[in-house]
């Protein structure tokens, strides 16, 4: 069982990561703003919430699970409205102009 | 693996804070120095410190970050300007001299080994089981106190300089929601640290920090508007928290003949108390140093 969680754990902070580099590749790569968020805020919500699945399975403990959910509920809520903020500020300044 | 790890988070702290140093855009810099404070933060984790960790998290990167984002707006657009090189080679200089006279400091002070065996000898007595705590609220009362005065010494210099106050702008729909969850749970967290700190790594200047982050929420979002009154109330609550220490310590020194040496059986309660008005002074003095003083009108 213990295992099984390991690997488990493991695979899903793998995915995880990978998520997270994308993420990166997509800022650092991709031409403008929005494309960049586009591939941001999605990227990273996603990334953290499997990292965090995964370090539940490792833990092997129920009680983590709360705390990292929460977490992960924060850290994509905070990534919603920022993206949209910046997104809104890049709009408004493309008004402007 | 945490030793590669580690050395990860070493170059991270050093690029991180070059690169805010090195970029000719204000608010890029910024975005760099809070992603260098949170990095340290982590590296104090590993250090095994993690109620500084908090503190550094909370107040050296997020609040701070605020602070260096709203006098960046107030300011001018930054001149792309090169210094000459004689002038980056003096800094250079002075800042390699500082590092070194730092690092000769932490490597030739035999002290610090000395404290940990000092505290837990007496940790008993003080009335919290968290060494931190201990240290900061009964050991070392007389320092947080002079901390809080300097807090207050900061407001003053605030007041003198009377920045503008930051001009709200509508923020769009997913501002409610968002401030619907996180203001709730800053002030639920805050609460959480207050009480933890007596234990695990917790405590009033963190607690403070999470408030602030809060109230800024509802302020920048447009929800509370801070009028002159409402500054005014802010005002009360931060001298509240200096006002409320000093007496403390003037009424320990009448019942025990010593400043800060709380009655026998009562440190929990004392400690308690004054860290309970310092999270809203501290939580008040933050925002105050955000958003500024209230005005008189002039005659």
């Amino acid at each position: 069982m213990t295992t099984v969680l390991h690997a488990l754990g493991l695979t899903l902070t793998t995915f995880g990561v990978s998520f997270l580099l994308i993420a990166a590749l997509g800022v650092w790569r991709l031409p403008d703003v929005l494309s960049r968020l586009h591939a941001l805020t999605k990227a990273d919500s996603a990334g953290l919430a499997l990292i965090a699945l995964g370090a539940a399975c490792l833990t092997g403990r129920l009680n983590t699970l709360l705390t990292l959910g929460l977490c992960v509920v924060l850290v994509a809520l905070s990534g919603v409205t920022i993206g949209h903020l910046i997104a809104r500020a890049h709009l408004s300044e493309g008004d402007l102009e | 693996m945490s030793l590669a790890f580690d050395v990860l988070l070493a170059f991270g702290v050093v690029f991180t804070a070059a690169a805010a140093l090195g970029t000719h855009d204000r608010v890029a810099s910024i975005a760099g120095f809070v992603v260098t404070g949170l990095l340290v933060a982590l590296s104090l984790v590993r250090l095994g410190a993690p109620d500084v960790a908090l503190a550094e998290a909370a107040i050296g990167a997020g609040l701070t970050g605020a602070l260096l984002l709203r006098s960046a707006w107030r300011l001018k657009p930054a001149e792309s300007r090169v210094s000459p090189p004689i002038d980056r080679i003096i800094v250079a200089l002075i800042a390699v001299c500082l590092s070194g006279a730092l690092a000769w400091a932490v490597y030739t002070a035999p002290g610090a080994a000395l404290y940990p065996a000092l505290v837990s000898e007496r940790l008993a007595e003080s009335g919290v089981t968290n060494p931190v705590t201990a240290v900061l609220l009964n050991f070392r009362a007389w320092d947080t106190l002079l901390e809080i005065a300097v807090l207050f010494v900061a407001l003053i210099l605030v007041r003198i300089v009377a920045p503008a106050h930051p001009q709200p702008v509508v923020l769009g729909e997913l501002m409610l929601p968002f401030a619907r969850i996180v203001v709730p749970m800053c002030a639920f967290l805050a609460g959480h640290l207050l009480w933890q700190g007596a234990s695990v790594p917790g405590g009033a200047f963190q607690a403070g920090a999470i408030l602030a982050g809060g109230s800024l929420v509802l302020m920048l979002g447009g929800f509370a508007v801070p009028t002159p009154r409402l500054l005014s109330w802010g005002m009360m609550v931060a001298l509240l928290g200096l006002a409320v220490f000093a007496v403390a310590a003037l009424s320990t020194e009448a019942l025990t003949g010593t400043l800060l040496l709380y009655p026998d059986g009562a440190a929990k309660i004392w400690i308690l108390m004054i860290e309970a008005l310092l999270t809203l002074s501290i939580a008040a003095m933050l925002c105050l140093l955000f958003c500024g003083m209230p005005r008189r009108p002039l005659k």
